[in-house]
């Protein structure tokens, strides 16, 4: 039965995949070197996933599981951002959303000497480094570049931090850069930093603007895919020459978009125009009814 | 009492190798690291997953591999009969112990020594097969909370009635005395990991 499963690796690129799934068989690889990275595993000649997502391949060789979760596990040489907790004598105790609190030594500042201690009150915004992660030990974390300059680390001030999951963290900090950013920045001006463990902070000059801009990027969840982009860029250039009223008079009556569903087109324009965003949930919902 | 009828349906109209409709649902619980909703039939079960975090009672810590506990319960309303005591009975207990003896069979412990691992489910409808909807849900809110397993536990019970063997059996064919037999299995590994009896 499992034998069947043993396909090219071709066949499970790019593919969902689930614990178990044996994804390469290296009997058939012989004489060929692969990098395995997270979510996979090797037994004798069987490359079994082990975390539910999607299977990846970087040419030439490197093979792995991308995959979104609530909890992050620290690694080393990740941007985050963590919470102090606490502070003791040579340690802040950082809160990173991992499986236990991270060590940020007190001298992991730029020019940190015992003289110039940083004092953080319980529940600041750090950006941080992670420098060390071992398995069964407390991650730690480091305010400085590995050159030891402060360069962007340290304490976020003003703003408002939301959480996310760790997939929707590293797509925006994907390149080309994150298209949510990209047509958000178009409009407004905003500063963003963003975690690796799910931890977004965004600051602008205004509230409203944080509350848009954040609003936004948690919904921009499920935006990914590059053809509901240019949905969107479509349903752009419609409402600029017509107006709003009828880009949705087009958008009920056309049957051109198949498979997806209304709601979620108006919730990805939505993201570009947020200025209707309020506005489409009602209106649409009492013209229409189900949709 | 004619469990299978002499076209050779059951009470509810299945076939004797016929499941009940499944479904599932991830993500049902917010605050959770990973959840799921898992429905047999009538029967629905939700389970939700914490961790790998810090072990609570440090006496139970063990360093080269992660603490796994579950609890199992029914909501008072899951019965035909509002339950008193949903939690803290034998039977609870003992499902609890079951769970939690599978998921850590196939959850990859010595990756995460010194942590603890919740699984918390929760009976919403009973109507038979509760301990194999508890394990399916289980297995998903692992994979939701992602953490690595060696392979997706999978159950189903069986039983035996008027010489006939019935596969899923709901609360009626569950209470005719028959025997009961409740297997899980991994099944990209083939092996089995749960095989019990209750008769």
């Amino acid at each position: 039965m499992a034998k069947e499963q043993f396909g090219s690796p071709a066949t499970f690129i790019d593919q969902l995949v689930v614990p178990g799934d044996v994804v390469l068989d290296l009997s058939n690889m012989a004489n060929q070197t692969i990098k395995l990275g997270g979510g996979l595993r090797q037994e004798s000649d069987a490359i079994s996933v082990t975390k539910a997502g999607k299977f990846r391949l970087s040419k030439p060789n490197k093979y792995w599981v991308e995959s979104s979760q609530k909890r992050y596990v620290p690694c080393v040489g990740d941007s985050i951002l963590g919470i102090v907790v606490d502070s003791k004598a040579d340690n802040f105790l950082v809160d990173i959303k991992g499986p236990a609190l991270a060590f940020l030594p007190v001298l992991a500042f730029e020019g940190g000497t015992r003289r110039n201690i940083p004092k953080f009150e319980a529940g600041t915004l750090l950006y941080v480094r992670v420098v060390k992660a071992n398995p069964g030990m407390n991650a730690e974390l480091s305010c400085t570049d590995a050159s030891g300059k402060a360069a962007e680390f340290g304490p976020l001030k003003d703003g408002y931090m939301f959480e996310c999951s760790t997939g929707l963290s590293r797509t925006l900090l994907s390149s080309p850069p994150c298209t949510v950013l990209e047509a958000l920045g178009k409009k407004i001006s905003f500063e963003v930093a963003v975690g690796l463990n799910g931890r977004v902070w965004v600051n602008a000059a205004s509230p409203s603007t944080v509350i848009i801009t954040a609003n936004a990027i948690m919904k921009s969840e499920s935006l990914s895919v590059e053809s509901d982009l240019n949905l969107c860029a479509w349903m752009e250039d419609i409402c600029s020459s017509c107006g709003v009223m009828e880009t949705l008079k087009l958008l009920l009556f056309n049957l051109q978009f198949g498979e997806i569903s209304f709601t979620r087109i108006l919730n990805l324009w939505s993201c570009v125009r947020i200025e209707y965003c309020s506005w489409f949930s009602i209106s649409i919902f009492s013209r229409t009814g189900e949709i | 009492m004619e469990f299978v009828s002499p076209e050779g349906l059951r009470l509810d109209g299945r076939r004797p190798t016929e499941m009940r409709q499944i479904r599932a649902e991830l993500g049902a619980v917010a605050k959770a690291d990973g959840s799921a909703v898992f429905e047999m039939g009538n029967t629905k079960v939700v389970a939700a997953v914490y961790g790998p975090r810090e072990v609570q009672n440090r006496s139970q810590q063990l360093s080269d591999q992660a603490l796994v506990r579950c609890e199992y319960s029914m909501a008072n309303f899951s019965t035909g009969d509002r339950m008193r005591k949903p939690k803290g009975d034998r039977r609870s207990t003992e499902i609890s112990l079951v769970i939690r003896q599978t998921m850590e069979a196939c959850i990859m412990t010595h990756l995460m020594p010194r942590s603890q691992i919740d699984i918390f489910v929760q009976v919403l409808q009973a109507d038979g097969g509760t301990r194999s909807a508890c394990i399916n849900a289980a297995s998903l809110a692992l994979a939701d909370a992602g953490i690595p397993m060696r392979d997706l536990v999978t159950s189903c019970s069986s039983g035996y009635l008027n010489s006939t063997p019935l596969l899923d059996l709901n609360y009626v064919e569950d209470s005719a005395g028959g025997p009961d037999v409740t297997v899980g299995i991994l099944p990209k590994l083939d092996r089995v990991t749960l095989l019990q009896r209750i008769s």
